[in-house]
Order: C-alpha cells, then sequence, then structure tokens
C-alpha cells in the first residue's frame, strides 16, 4: 500500500484525546473507571472541551449518585462526538453508565504540563465539580496512523501521537477514585492504559461518508 | 490515507499547530511572512511562538516593520529555530532570518472558528501586538506528506490543512501590505495563508528516509 498524501476522506474532527482506565487489580475483566478528555480544536460544531468520567460504569445512574458524568463547554458537539466515537469505542460499547452519565457544564480548563515527562494535569471545574486528572512517569511519543479496520470505532481512519504513562490518577472534587492503571495490548505492543494523545485527527473515509 | 503499519516508524520531533500566513509584493517576493507554533509536545516542552518577518529582505528592521519572535518558551524558540525554521528555505534565506529580536510574549488569544468563516491568533508582548486573521476558510483536509513533499526535506509529516483565500497580518493595528498568492503542497494548488492543525512532524529511520 502506498500512501495518498492528500486523505481525500472527510475530516471529522481534530485534537487532544488523552485517556485513563483504571482497574481495581489486573485480574479484573472489566476497568472500574473509564476516562477521556477531549481538547476538540476543529469540528463541524465548532471547538470544545470535555471530559467523561464513569466510575461506575455499569450503573444505570448519573451523578451525584454515581461518578458517571461527562462535563463540556460545548454539548452539541459532544454529543455528536459520544454518539459516533464514543459509544463504538470497545472499553465503552455495552457500558450502562455512559448512556445514564449526567451532562454538566464546564466553566473553566486548565493544563498544567509540567515537563511532558514526568508529570501532566487536566483540571477541570463547573457545576460544582472539580476534575482533575494526572499522568505521570510518561514514555517517548509515538506516531500512529490507523486504518478503519485497526480503528477503535471501525468507521474511522485516525491520526495520532501516543504518550504511554505509567502511572496516572483521577480525583473528583478532591477524593481519588479507586483502581490503579493497568498493561493492555496496543498495536502488538504492550502499553498501560493511561495516554496522552495529542495531534488526533480523525477521517471518515469516501466509501463511509452517509 | 492511514497505512496498514499502525506505528509510524521514526521520532518525533514535534507536534501541534503551525498556520501561516504569507504575503507578496507585485513582484512575486515576499512582501510579509508569519508562521504561529502552538506545541503540544517537544523535546523542550509545550509552547507558543509567533515567528514574524515584517521586513523580509532586512536583517536590521524598523520598529514599525519588525522581523520578531515572540514566544512564551524561549527554549522552544530556539528549538524551532534551529531545527524546523533554519531548514526551511523561504525563511532562512531571508536576511531577516538573521536578525529576529527576541520577545517574551505575554498573551496568546484564539478566535473564531476554523470550520467557520474566520479564525485568528493575537500574540502580545513587549509593546507589540501581532493579530494574524485567516478568512474565507475552505473545508479542511488531512494530509500525509513524505520528506520530499515538505518544506523541511527531512521530515514525514501528518496534518490537517484549511487554506484561506483571505488573510491579514496586523502588527500594533496596522494591517502589514501585500497580498496573498498560490502555492502547491502535494500536488494540490492553495493560497500562502493556511491553518494547520494536529500537525506532527517525525524523523524517519534512516534508511527509510533514503527510499
Amino acid at each position: 500500500m502506498t500512501r495518498q498524501s492528500i486523505n481525500p476522506g472527510r475530516v471529522d474532527w481534530s485534537g487532544e484525546n488523552p485517556g485513563i482506565y483504571l482497574k481495581h487489580s489486573a485480574e479484573d475483566e472489566n476497568y472500574c473507571v473509564l476516562s477521556l478528555f477531549f481538547r476538540v480544536v476543529l469540528s463541524p460544531y465548532g471547538k470544545g472541551h470535555a471530559a467523561i468520567v464513569l466510575a461506575a460504569p455499569d450503573a444505570d445512574k448519573g451523578w451525584p449518585d454515581e461518578t458517571n458524568f461527562i462535563i463540556t463547554d460545548n454539548q452539541r458537539m459532544m454529543r455528536w462526538i459520544v454518539d459516533g466515537w464514543v459509544t463504538r469505542m470497545p472499553t465503552f460499547i455495552g457500558r450502562t453508565g455512559l448512556q445514564h452519565m449526567s451532562w454538566l457544564n464546564l466553566d473553566s480548563v486548565e493544563r498544567e504540563p509540567g515537563d511532558l515527562k514526568s508529570d501532566y494535569r487536566e483540571i477541570l471545574r463547573g457545576s460544582g465539580v472539580t476534575l482533575e486528572m494526572h499522568w505521570m512517569d510518561m514514555g517517548e511519543p509515538l506516531p500512529v496512523e490507523v486504518t478503519v479496520e485497526n480503528s477503535a470505532t471501525k468507521a474511522h481512519e485516525m491520526y495520532s501521537v501516543f504518550l504511554e504513562a505509567k502511572s496516572a490518577s483521577i480525583s473528583v472534587n478532591g477524593s481519588r477514585l479507586a483502581g490503579t492503571v493497568q498493561s493492555r495490548q496496543f498495536f502488538g505492543r504492550s502499553m498501560s492504559t493511561a495516554f496522552l494523545a495529542f495531534s488526533e485527527t480523525w477521517v471518515t473515509p469516501e466509501h463511509l461518508q452517509e | 490515507m492511514p497505512l496498514a503499519e499502525p506505528i509510524t516508524p521514526g521520532v518525533v520531533d514535534w507536534t501541534g499547530e503551525n498556520p501561516g500566513i504569507l504575503l507578496k509584493n507585485d513582484d512575486g517576493s515576499f512582501a510579509a511572512m508569519a508562521l504561529f507554533f502552538r506545541v503540544a509536545w517537544s523535546p523542550v516542552g509545550q509552547g507558543q511562538v509567533l515567528l514574524l518577518y515584517a521586513s523580509p529582505d532586512e536583517a536590521e528592521a524598523s520598529a514599525e516593520a519588525p522581523n520578531l519572535m515572540l514566544s512564551d518558551n524561549h527554549d522552544l524558540s530556539g528549538y524551532l529555530l534551529e531545527n524546523f525554521i533554519g531548514r526551511l528555505a523561504a525563511f532562512r534565506d531571508a536576511p531577516a532570518f538573521t536578525g529576529l529580536t527576541h520577545l517574551v510574549a505575554q498573551s496568546v488569544h484564539t478566535s473564531g472558528d476554523p470550520m467557520s468563516h474566520r479564525y485568528s491568533e493575537t500574540v502580545s508582548g513587549e509593546g507589540y501586538s501581532v493579530e494574524l486573521v485567516w478568512e474565507r476558510l475552505e473545508t479542511p483536509r488531512a494530509l500525509e506528506l513524505m520528506p520530499d513533499q515538505v518544506g523541511s526535506g527531512i521530515h514525514t509529516m501528518y496534518t490537517v490543512l484549511v487554506p484561506a483565500q483571505s488573510a491579514q497580518i496586523i502588527v500594533n493595528g496596522r494591517s502589514l501590505p501585500g497580498k496573498l498568492g498560490t502555492r502547491v503542497q502535494a500536488g494540490f494548488e492553495t493560497t500562502t495563508a493556511f491553518l494547520y492543525f494536529s500537525e506532527t512532524w517525525i524523523i524517519p529511520p534512516v534508511d527509510e528516509s533514503r527510499e
């Protein structure tokens, strides 16, 4: 296969999309916490920020009964991304909490990038919630280009730069969520379930456009 | 389109945003040149850098038409100047390249929407406010370019290009003279005003770069 310099597909959205998935123990089949952060710089619905936190992924309740919420400054854009992307990701498929999470308004987001090696934080505030996502002990940046067959959604092509974080934590209103980072297979490599993802672009190929 | 092997071989040099505006005189020479960098990852950290040649043909420019770098990360300015801008012939070969004034950016403000009509970056500091304005924006396109298709000549590069049909460089409220030209990138004719998002520069392994 040779490169096609100008991708004929439709650029859907572009930005940053890091995540942290935690388990109580390595033997557990399912994650006990699923979280994703979004800094979207280009989409048909404008720009925006968001974080999804499912600390009770199989519960049919949202915040504050359970720590299941999405917090965003662009609800329309995130409704589109949740429906088109997040619900198709294997980690999120079938998780009841995704359908029942509360939609919260985001007032501010603050990035503390540190040295990009030992320490990186995104801090979001709004609707009475302060969420801190903290990635630590990062590896070298790994450029990826993903075909539809290899992509998480099975419907898009994707470009990104991943940095695995060997440890990570999530705190909501000062309380750290239970669980620890594990390792998983990622394109034939063993990598952490916590990762930064910069310069991420999702493209719908011509043959899959409606 | 992405290749079947999902991990691109090579070392990431830097990644982020890299829009620009190149204004030309009637004779085709550059009247003013500007690049903006919003770097999400580099070996010297994150940061934002504006490169402005308001007087491309002057090694010693006036305060009214300065040649400067405005940055919130001094190390990043130096890294980009040496490893990236210095490889772009249009910038490296201009007399302005050797006479840049380095200033601290005190604020950077983005406005507009890259999938709408207008987008701008305003960088201010040490007595200067430089606004880059892109208008009449086109549909975004994802590009995958090889070393022989990029200005640096040494990188594999992914990016999202949003061409603009109209643009201005405004320095302390004064719009710099010059007009947009055309250029060809990977066989695609576009303008000299461009937004580039999610741009990743990768130094390929030696054997691949020789292919």
